[in-house]
C-alpha cells in the first residue's frame, strides 16, 4: 500500500476494538469525540448486558407496550429491515436462544467463566431449542415510538447495531470535519468522505480481510481497498465457546434456535453501507451453500471461506487464489 | 341534380370521416406499440439501485451494492475486517 499518511486512533468499545482512520490528521481528536458520544448512546440503547439499556427494559416488559427513544426505534428499524431483506435469516429475536446457549453476559466475562459453570448454566437452560419467535413478533410504531414484543420474543441487535453505529459515526464525522474517515468497530467497517489518494490518484482505505479482526494486519487473508460504503465479516471461528464439550458460536440460525452449521467459516461482504454488508455476511453464514447464488444474484461483492480454507468470491470481489489458512 | 350533389357530398364526407377515424386508430395503436417497445428496451434502468452510503439505506427495499467493489491491494491493510 502506498496511501498517504492518515491519523489513527484505537480504543475499546462494545467489548471489542474500535479503530478510527481520518484522512486529515488534524481532525482525529474531534473524530474520536464524536465517536465516543455516538457509541455511548448506542450502547445505552441496545446493550443486552446492561440492565439500564432500553433493550433490557423492553425484554423485561413481558410483552407490554413500551415507549422507546427515537434512536432505539431506528436501531430496531434497521434490524427489522435486515430480517425482511433476508427472509428472516437475520432475525433480531434471537435473544433467548443466545442466553440459552450461555451467551448471557459480555463475551469477556463468558470466556472467563469456568467451563463447569457454563455447562451448569446451559443444562439449567436447556429447554427445547427451537425456532426463534421471529421478527414478525416485534411491533414497532415509529410515529408514536411504541414497541411491543409478542410470543415471548427477546431482542438481540448484535447482527446490526454495531454495523449501524459504524455507519452513523462515519457519516457524522465526515459531515462535521470534511475529512475522509474509516470507522471500524470490531471489523465492521464504514467509510465516508473523500478516501485517501495514493501517488497515482487511485487509493482508498486498505483493509485486511481475515477470520478474526484482532488477528492483525499480517493475518492469513487478503488485502483490498475500499473507497466508500461498508465492509463486514461474519465468522463462526470467533466469539465461540464450549459448553459441555459442545462448541458454540454467536450466529444463531433462527430456524433451529441453535448456532448455525455452515459450510462457510468466514464470509466478508462489501455493500453501500456497513449495516447492509453485515446483514449479507451474517445471512450468508446461515444460508450455507445457497448463499453463493444469493450473493451473485444480488450483485454483492463477497469473499466466502470454507472450513478447509478454500475461497469463493462473488460480485466483482478481487480474485483470491487462497487458501485462506486453516483454523 | 341538386339532390344528387347533396348525396354525393354526404357520401364523400362519410368516407372522409371513416378514413380519419381509421388513421386515428392506427396512430394510437402505433403509439401503444412504441410505448411497449420503449418500456422493454429501457425498463431495466428503473431497477438499477442507486448506490447510497450509510444509514441512508434505511428505507431501501434491497441490500444496496457498493458504488464500486473492493479493489485488489498488496501488503498489510490499515485495518482488519474479521469477526469480533
Amino acid at each position: 500500500m502506498t496511501t498517504l499518511a492518515v491519523a489513527t486512533d484505537t480504543f475499546s468499545v462494545f467489548g471489542t476494538t474500535a479503530t478510527l482512520l481520518v484522512g486529515e490528521p488534524g481532525t482525529i481528536a474531534i473524530a474520536r469525540a464524536i465517536a465516543d458520544a455516538e457509541l455511548a448512546v448506542v450502547d445505552l440503547a441496545c446493550s443486552r448486558f446492561r440492565p439500564d439499556s432500553e433493550l433490557s427494559r423492553l425484554n423485561a416488559a413481558a410483552g407490554a407496550v413500551t415507549s422507546v427513544s427515537e434512536l432505539f426505534a431506528e436501531l430496531v428499524g434497521a434490524a427489522l429491515r435486515a430480517a425482511r431483506l433476508t427472509d428472516g435469516d437475520v432475525d433480531p429475536t434471537c435473544g433467548r436462544a443466545l442466553a440459552r446457549i450461555g451467551y448471557d453476559r459480555d463475551f469477556a466475562l463468558l470466556q472467563a467463566a469456568a467451563p463447569e459453570a457454563r455447562a451448569g448454566q446451559s443444562r439449567a437452560r436447556a429447554r427445547r431449542p427451537g425456532r426463534v419467535p421471529g421478527w414478525r413478533s416485534v411491533q414497532l410504531d415509529r410515529g408514536r415510538r411504541l414497541m411491543q414484543l409478542s410470543n415471548g420474543a427477546q431482542l438481540d441487535l448484535g447482527a446490526t447495531a454495531k454495523a449501524w453505529a459504524a455507519d452513523r459515526c462515519a457519516e457524522i464525522i465526515a459531515a462535521e470535519t470534511g475529512s475522509g474517515v474509516l470507522v471500524s468497530l470490531g471489523g465492521d467497517i464504514a467509510a465516508a468522505g473523500p478516501p485517501p489518494a495514493d501517488r497515482d490518484g487511485a487509493g482508498g482505505w486498505g483493509v485486511r480481510v481475515t477470520d478474526d479482526h484482532a488477528a492483525g494486519p499480517e493475518a492469513p487473508g487478503q488485502t483490498v481497498t475500499i473507497r466508500s460504503g461498508g465492509l463486514a465479516t461474519s465468522s463462526t471461528t470467533v466469539r465461540a465457546w464450549a459448553v459441555g464439550g459442545r462448541r458454540m458460536h454467536h450466529i444463531i440460525d433462527p430456524a433451529t434456535g441453535e448456532p448455525a452449521r455452515s459450510c462457510w467459516r468466514t464470509v466478508s461482504v462489501a455493500a453501500a453501507s456497513c449495516v447492509d454488508a453485515n446483514t449479507a455476511s451474517t445471512a450468508a453464514i446461515i444460508r450455507g451453500e445457497a448463499a453463493l447464488r444469493w450473493l451473485r444474484d444480488a450483485g454483492l461483492p463477497a469473499r466466502l471461506v470454507r472450513h478447509d480454507g478454500a475461497v469463493e468470491t462473488t460480485g466483482g470481489w478481487p480474485h483470491d487464489p487462497g487458501p485462506a489458512g486453516q483454523t | 341534380m341538386r339532390r344528387d350533389d347533396v348525396r354525393y357530398a354526404a357520401v364523400a364526407r362519410d368516407a372522409g370521416i371513416r378514413r380519419i377515424s381509421k388513421l386515428t386508430w392506427r396512430a394510437g395503436a402505433v403509439g401503444v406499440a412504441c410505448s411497449a417497445l420503449i418500456a422493454v428496451a429501457f425498463g431495466h434502468h428503473t431497477a438499477v439501485q442507486q448506490p447510497k452510503t450509510g444509514n441512508g439505506n434505511a428505507g431501501h427495499p434491497a441490500i444496496v451494492i457498493p458504488a464500486q467493489p473492493p479493489a485488489p491491494a498488496q501488503g498489510a491493510g490499515q485495518v482488519t475486517s474479521g469477526a469480533s
